[in-house]
């Protein structure tokens, strides 16, 4: 067992654990976004960033990457925490606004202004259709290419992946996929209230990003025509 | 050939008003001494001086390019190079009118005085070398001389003489510390690594060497890369790793051919390889490309890079002397540190923790660049002052322009002002000021240079080469460049620096590696000391240093302009116009403000001027640049 | 070439010094090109090739010629070391083919050092 500090009490932890799950034992509540239970942790959005160490070897890091030790103080809510998790959620609304996941967040955190120019993207870069394909489907079709300004996520040499089975777990886990928000207008770019309840991903949106291939052929539009087919036959 | 004349008597001598000695060595006598000699005496007869003056041969001079020669005495003139044509005129002349022909009189090169030796020379002076030992005299290409200049001894001493625990208590006594920024002391690296569990371990040369303008790492393995090699044979040694690799960029041709020809040169002579000079130790050396990414200068991005993984780094702990290279502990160190350790183990942990400040031990070398006089390589004890570097060693600033100033550490340091021109060089002091060593790179800058234009620079580098791993690095400092970029377009707002300044503290606070966390130096080091430039850019859209184009226009003033057409023809754009001899006119909304025309005139006629909208508007006074 | 002892360390070092360090051995003259990435891009390799040239034009046999990396002055380059048997080494800096060739034929076959193209005399110093 190891004995350490967490928010000025003294636990136990197991050996192998990171500093989240440790959280999560123990009903702290740390934002994640980019974290997934049994997906192996990556570190991408750094909204799960804690404080740890004392003095002059205070840090922040990221919860969910860092493994527990002996001795080690965590501390999750201090003032250094919280302005980061902010300026992060910003950066995240800034840059995928219309991810009910991340205006979530924002709402949660009390985030009431983003400053930047927002960028209307599909992909936050959190990774995590490319931890799920390769661990959790065992597909490895699609990753990370490239990097800075130009890094995005594809299939080897942006060509149609062969590897790739169409399972759809890449879409299904997507974050800002998995519930379009509707509700940011275009004076504010944060929403503030959920006023979708339904999965709009292919409702609304033509031009998703989607690496099956093409339109119409990933899982859940083919089952979707064959439905529509059968109807009118 | 004729045989010499045999020398006169001593009394006989005494008669004679003037001695021509000709020398008749074998250099001259080949060169037509003898004939000179008969020449001679036929026309001292000639003119009637055969009693007063005495033609005689003497030996070697030993000044033999100069021959034919002849020295007179008493008047101790000595002509040289000379031809049978020439002497009729030389005795006329000389002997009988008394006038020694200057035309054919030696000139001895200026006194040594003259010119300066080495250790006058300002640049040179002030250097200590001991990573660059043998910067200027041996040929990398060739082995035997590194050795003839000591190499490998150490090598040498550590295997006979000394065991791994002793190696890494002499290291660790010097006081040496990482050279490639972090300054992480080197002996306890080492002592972690050896410590860490396993059997198999891995030491590293990190030789990316990715921040702009510093080239440190190169130049040492262009020029001594067995310094390098014995380096790391000796920390092998002291680790108990058997493998090691050496990680160049791919930018770096000549110094990725000159480790590879000293490896194998190395190995050929079993310096590398099983039982290296008869002893139980064994070591192999792999060398391996950059594929032209600065992330890998980062130690778990090149760890991933050679492992052949995607360069990103990851978390930290464990750290790679714990778990490295495929799992194993792993020690990995610049270019530069491991060529200290030669010095090191010859001369004493007391000899090199004698040099440098209480906390920064050794030598450090500098690239010192831009636009300082003298720019190249140089290597000073640390606790060097920067004013000592910049002024004395460097020679001051270019074309005598004013110091503005200096960046060190590369991306990830942060820029110096006047006011701290006396500080010494050390990790500490460095790193409170609000910048660091890093690698060594120095940019000297001139008040020719925006301070914000600077951190745009940076800034773009630092969004171009970060992994993009993290949201805070990679679209913290995209947003920071977006900020920068408006304001030196002319379009920054008030708020902007102060949200400058809270992203910066996220990118800081919130990233994983050291890329990231640094990432906002830039524009904090700028914003720190350089603060009214940017509220200049700001508030009022005016560029005090006429760097930012859109706040800058060209004007040419008529008085000057003699109407030459140089301009006219430099212009890109054509926006200069105007009949020849007549003062020319420049187009405004065309220009691109290029500096073409500014450059090219010879006149000063073609003047840079701020623009500056609240003065033209309101007709307030602004004031000048912003103090440093 | 064998595999080395630590008693063939000294025995190279003495041998290389003979060939290399005038003060010990054969040649009247040693004259180094520097020949960093700082020097060939400048133009080192025209330099060397102009000597070499100069040398086979004079017929010279006993002038050591031999490269060492950057000598520290990048901004001086292309730069070369001459050293005559019995003084101290001379460099000299911004070189051009024209005037290596002036260099040689004044300074190594000459004795006369020329000025106007010299930086420096002496050697650095090490440690």
């Amino acid at each position: 067992m190891i004995q350490m500090k967490l928010n000025g009490l003294d636990v136990q932890a197991e050996e192998g654990w990171t500093v989240l799950e440790t959280c999560r034992f123990y009903g702290i509540e740390i934002p994640t976004l980019c974290y997934k239970e049994h997906l192996s942790p990556y570190g991408a959005c750094r909204l799960c960033t804690v404080e740890i160490g004392e003095g002059d070897s205070t840090k922040l890091v990221s919860s969910c990457t860092y493994p527990v030790s002996d001795g080690l103080v965590v501390r999750t809510h201090t003032n250094r925490v919280q302005k980061a998790r902010k300026m992060l959620i910003e950066l995240h609304v800034a840059l995928c606004p219309t991810s009910k996941v991340i205006q979530d967040l924002a709402s949660k955190m009390g985030v009431t202004q983003v400053r930047f120019e927002p960028k209307w993207e599909d992909c936050v870069l959190c990774g995590l259709c490319v931890r799920m394909c390769k661990e959790q489907m065992d597909g490895k079709a699609i990753g990370f290419v490239d990097r800075g300004r130009n890094r995005r996520i594809t299939s080897p040499f942006d060509i149609k992946s062969e590897e790739c089975r169409l399972c759809g777990g890449c879409i299904w886990i997507c974050p800002a996929c998995q519930t379009r928000c509707d509700g940011p207008n275009p004076e504010s770019v944060l929403c503030n209230a959920c006023l979708m309840t339904e999965t709009t991903c292919l409702d609304v949106y033509d031009d998703m990003q989607c690496w099956m291939g093409g339109k119409g052929e990933c899982g859940m539009c083919i089952r979707e025509d064959t439905v529509a087919k059968e109807k009118t036959e | 050939m004729a045989t010499a004349k045999r020398a006169p008597t001593k009394k006989a001598t005494k008669s004679y008003r003037t001695h021509v000695r000709v020398c008749v060595g074998t250099g001259c006598v080949s060169n037509g001494a003898l004939d000179i000699k008969e020449a001679l005496e036929k026309e001292v007869k000639k003119q009637k001086l055969d009693k007063k003056v005495l033609v005689v041969t003497t030996g070697c001079h030993g000044f033999c390019e100069r021959g034919p020669m002849v020295h007179v005495q008493p008047d101790d003139i000595f002509y040289q190079k000379l031809k049978v044509i020439d002497i009729p005129h030389i005795v006329q002349e000389h002997f009988l009118n008394g006038r020694p022909v200057k035309k054919f009189i030696y000139k001895p090169p200026k006194s040594k005085e003259a010119l300066p030796k080495m250790s006058d020379i300002e640049f040179f002076k002030h250097q200590q070398l001991i990573v660059l030992r043998n910067r200027g005299r041996i040929d990398p290409e060739q082995i035997d001389e590194y050795i003839a200049y000591d190499g490998y001894t150490a090598l040498a001493k550590t295997l006979t003489t000394m065991k791994p625990k002793d190696v890494i208590k002499e290291i660790k006594a010097s006081g040496l510390r990482g050279r490639g920024g972090a300054g992480f002391p080197t002996g306890m690296k080492w002592e972690l690594c050896r410590n860490a569990t396993g059997d198999v371990k891995y030491i590293v040369c990190n030789a990316d060497e990715g921040d702009p303008g510093a080239f440190m790492d190169r130049s040492v393995l262009e020029s001594d890369p067995h310094s390098v090699l014995e380096g790391m044979l000796i920390g092998a040694y002291a680790i108990g790793a058997s493998e090691g690799f050496i990680y160049v960029r791919h930018e770096y041709p000549l110094a990725l051919e000159c480790i590879n020809k000293a490896i194998k040169q190395a190995s050929s002579y079993g310096l590398l390889g099983k039982n290296i000079l008869d002893s139980e130790f064994s070591f192999k050396m792999h060398v391996v490309q950059g594929g032209g990414a600065f992330v890998c200068g980062e130690e778990s991005a090149l760890l991933g890079s050679i492992m052949g993984r995607r360069p990103e780094p990851v978390q930290r702990p464990p750290y790679p002397v714990e778990k490295g290279l495929w799992g194993k502990p792993t020690s990995i160190n610049n270019v530069e540190t491991w060529a200290n350790i030669p010095p090191i183990i010859n001369n004493g942990a007391e000899w090199f923790s004698s040099i440098g400040t209480k906390t920064s031990k050794g030598t450090k070398i500098f690239a010192l660049v831009g636009k300082v006089k003298n720019t190249g390589l140089i290597e000073v004890p640390m606790g060097t002052t920067l004013r000592q570097i910049i002024f004395d060693i460097g020679g001051g600033i270019m074309d005598d322009k004013d110091f503005k100033a200096v960046q060190t550490g590369g991306p990830s340091g942060g820029c110096i002002p006047k006011k701290l021109l006396d500080l010494p060089v050390d990790y500490e002091q460095l790193t409170a000021a609000g910048s660091m060593m890093g690698s060594g790179g120095m940019i000297v800058m001139d008040n020719a240079t925006c301070m914000v234009d600077v951190a745009k620079y940076f800034l773009n580098f630092l969004a171009e080469e970060s992994c993009g791993k993290c949201m805070s690095c990679r679209e913290g400092t995209q947003r920071m460049l977006e900020i920068v970029t408006r304001i030196t377009e002319g379009k920054g707002r008030e708020g902007d620096i102060e949200l400058l300044e809270e992203l910066a503290e996220t990118v800081r606070d919130a990233s994983m590696c050291g890329l990231g966390q640094t990432a906002a130096n830039p524009v904090l080091s700028t914003l720190r000391y350089f603060r009214k430039e940017y509220d200049l850019h700001i508030k009022y859209k005016r560029c005090p240093a006429k760097v930012c184009k859109s706040m800058i226009n060209f004007y040419i003033v008529p008085e000057r302009c003699t109407g030459c057409q140089r301009c006219v023809e430099a212009c890109p754009v054509g926006a200069i116009t105007g009949p020849r001899s007549e003062p020319h006119n420049l187009d405004v909304s065309k220009c691109i403000r290029c500096r073409a025309c500014y450059e090219i005139c010879k006149f000063n006629a073609i003047e840079d001027v701020v623009v500056d909208a609240i003065r033209i508007i309101s007709g307030v006074g602004v004031e000048e640049e912003s103090e440093a | 070439m064998p595999k080395l002892k630590v008693e063939d360390l000294a025995k190279i070092k003495e041998k290389t010094r003979k060939m290399t360090v005038l003060r010990e051995g054969a040649g009247k003259a040693k004259v180094t090109v520097h020949m960093g990435t700082c020097g060939i891009a400048s133009g080192a390799r025209e330099i060397m090739s102009a000597l070499l040239d100069e040398m086979k034009k004079k017929d010279t046999k006993d002038v050591i010629v031999t490269t060492s990396g950057c000598a520290g002055l990048c901004s001086q380059e292309p730069m070369a070391t001459v050293e005559l048997k019995g003084a101290a080494p001379v460099k000299y800096v911004d070189l051009t083919p024209e005037k290596i060739r002036e260099v040689f034929n004044k300074h190594v076959l000459g004795g006369e050092v020329v000025k106007e193209y010299a930086l420096a005399v002496g050697s650095e110093r090490m440690y």
